[in-house]
């Protein structure tokens, strides 16, 4: 058995590469098909990747409360002319909340930051001392400011290791002055270095002021939200108490509806699963699509291979070979074409993930290479099948006599 | 001993609804280290007869016993088996494998036999080695001459030691020389004992025969022992 296996391999070998141009445009869809299984997977594993670690920020016992869902349908209007969130809110909801463990108010805005020569424009945050809490992010050196601090106005800053790398680099900066739309804050304190979030934007470049200094200087009104922190095992209920909390708040009647946004990163999570099943689903339809256009390709061309040999075919059986023997040769032959055409597949889709690399978190897994090749040996087998059925039942002296 | 009796044998195709007999109740008896040349115009049932004793085909009707086993009665793979053990083919048109070199076409024979690679490039080379050929076993067909092609095909067929030489027309692609060459080793082969059988339609080749059978519309018209083993 092992003897014919060994033959059988090597007449494929030969006849596969005596054939190099046709193997490789029979093989072309089962290239593309294996190009596309593997690129779907490192895609749908890299965007977990990104994806979690950027979830990770955000914290799954935080409720954002603000004037728009993150992935609702509402008209912009609509959003528009609800009731900003205001300051006041957070006492209030601290008041009423039994679970909320902490209460910050963000406001956010552009500005300009500079330090002696350097400048640059980034996004600084108003807050309170309870803005800690509600990130995952740390402070790596200096402090945060305190409550006594926001109350009085106090100019003072937690810069990110951005703003920190681009003005002061290896020195310290806790006790240094940076300006803020030219206006001296010191620094207290610096935020860990996180990357990007979702891969799209830095989060490092920002600057996060006192609401009480934030709301003196630049704006009291403007866009709002409350970061509430929750017990991380009653998320559910938090959810209700803060939606009951904001109506009696904003005074709404049992029959209005709610003219606020509760979010969570769990909206995050649904709409990205949803984005998971659509790649998931066109990468495997175009797997399915190709590895069925490929498969007819191999089917084809090993009709014309049996076609082609058909007096080997008859000098085989009259030396010797049995049904099987010949059956096994063909059989090996579409494996063998199908073999290397995944293996092509998986070389160019090394290539595309090591170059995508450079830009996007995407590595080939072990397990999704070893399922391509078996994939790619599958087609084979289905697509050889019929052919190498025909093969081996060719009459041996009509064969023979095949010019 | 009696090597092949074949028995009452018929042959009958239906083409387009009209009954062809090419084998009409054929009696014949194959001892061992005969030296047959069955001879017959074309459409005389030579080659049915000969693809019949090859095993190649099986009858319509009648008994083929090879060596005792009953012919008539086996399945496809069993017919495999027997022709790659007893029965040596040797083709008009050679019928080698192009890709491959002479020592792989003579092994193939003994892969589908199932021996050992050292046992199997051993017994290939004492083949080529029989026919004059150890000088050219790394030759592909297409580099042979047609005298040194047949040569190969002969190698092959002795390579499993068959019972059998089955020659068909073996010297018709040959030049003159060539072809006595040939001839010269079947009748060698003869004389060490082996049983050829010849399929030709010129008397030239069969006069090499000790025995002659003329066929005609599938029957035996003459069956002649013209030189005594």
């Amino acid at each position: 058995m092992i003897l014919l296996f060994l033959e059988n391999f090597s007449i494929s070998l030969s006849a596969v590469f005596a054939n190099k141009t046709r193997s490789i445009l029979t093989a072309l869809g089962i290239i593309i098909g294996v190009l596309s299984v593997t690129m779907m997977g490192t895609l749908i594993s890299g965007l977990d990747k990104t994806f979690e670690s950027s979830m990770s920020w955000l914290g799954k016992d935080i409720l954002y409360v603000s004037r728009y869902e993150w992935f609702g349908d509402m008209e912009w209007w609509e959003v528009r002319n609800r009731p900003r969130m205001r300051p006041e809110y957070v006492d209030k909801v601290k008041a009423r909340s039994k679970y909320a463990l902490a209460v910050a108010p963000v406001m956010q805005r552009g500005a300009s930051l500079s330090y002696g020569e350097k400048e640059t424009r980034t996004e600084i945050f108003g807050t309170n001392e309870d803005y800690m809490e509600t990130i995952t992010t740390n402070i790596v050196q200096g402090r945060f400011f305190t409550k006594n601090e926001d109350r009085s106005g106090s100019r003072v800053t937690v810069i990110g290791d951005g703003i920190k790398e681009a003005f002061f680099g290896d020195q310290n900066p806790i006790g240094k002055y940076i300006k803020i739309d030219n206006l001296k804050f010191r620094v207290i304190g610096v935020l860990e270095k996180q990357g990007k979030f979702l891969g799209l934007f830095s989060v490092d470049k920002q600057a996060i002021l006192p609401i009480g200094a934030y709301s003196r200087i630049f704006s009291k009104r403007g866009w709002m939200r409350l970061s509430i922190k929750i017990p991380e095992d009653k998320i559910e209920e938090g959810i209700d108490e803060v939606s009951s909390v904001m109506r009696h708040i904003r005074g709404l009647k049992p029959n209005q509806k709610n003219d606020f946004a509760i979010n969570q990163t769990k909206a995050f999570e649904k709409n990205y699963n949803a984005l998971k099943l659509a790649i998931g689903g066109t990468g495997t339809f175009i797997t399915l699509l190709s590895l069925i256009v490929g498969g007819i390709g191999v089917m084809n061309i090993m009709f014309v291979s049996v076609k082609e040999r058909t007096r080997e075919i008859g000098i085989r059986k009259a030396i010797g070979a049995t049904k099987g023997m010949i059956m096994g040769q063909f059989l090996m032959e579409a494996i063998v074409i199908c073999l290397f055409a995944g293996l092509l597949g998986l070389l160019l889709s090394y290539i595309c993930s090591t170059l995508l690399n450079k830009i996007f978190p995407s590595t080939l897994d072990m397990w999704l290479a070893t399922f391509s090749i078996l994939m790619s040996m599958i087609v084979g087998i289905i697509s050889g099948f019929i052919p190498s059925y025909q093969a081996a039942n060719l009459d041996p002296i009509d064969s023979l006599r095949y010019e | 001993m009696v090597l092949i009796a074949l028995d009452n044998i018929f042959k009958i195709y239906n083409v387009g609804g009209e009954e062809v007999r090419a084998l009409d109740g054929i009696d014949l008896k194959i001892k061992e280290n005969e030296y047959l040349a069955i001879m017959g115009p074309s459409g005389s049932g030579k080659s049915t007869l000969m693809n019949m004793i090859g095993c190649l085909d099986t009858p319509s009707s009648g008994v083929y016993q090879f060596e005792g086993e009953m012919v008539q009665d086996m399945d496809d793979d069993q017919l495999a088996s027997i022709r790659n053990r007893k029965i040596g083919f040797v083709f008009q048109t050679f019928n080698l494998l192009p890709k491959a070199t002479a020592q792989h076409n003579v092994e193939i024979p003994l892969i589908y036999g199932n021996v050992r690679k050292a046992e199997r490039v051993k017994l290939a080379s004492e083949a080529l080695d029989n026919v004059g050929l150890s000088d050219r076993i790394h030759h592909r067909p297409n580099e042979l001459s047609g005298g040194q092609r047949q040569r190969v095909a002969i190698a092959r067929a002795l390579v499993n030691s068959p019972s059998i030489i089955l020659a068909d027309e073996p010297t018709g692609n040959l030049d003159s020389k060539s072809g006595h060459e040939i001839m010269e080793i079947l009748n060698q082969l003869h004389q060490k004992g082996n049983t050829v059988i010849l399929v030709t339609h010129e008397d030239e080749i069969a006069q090499h025969a000790h025995r002659i059978i003329r066929l005609f519309d599938g029957k035996i018209t003459e069956d002649l022992q013209v030189k005594n083993e």
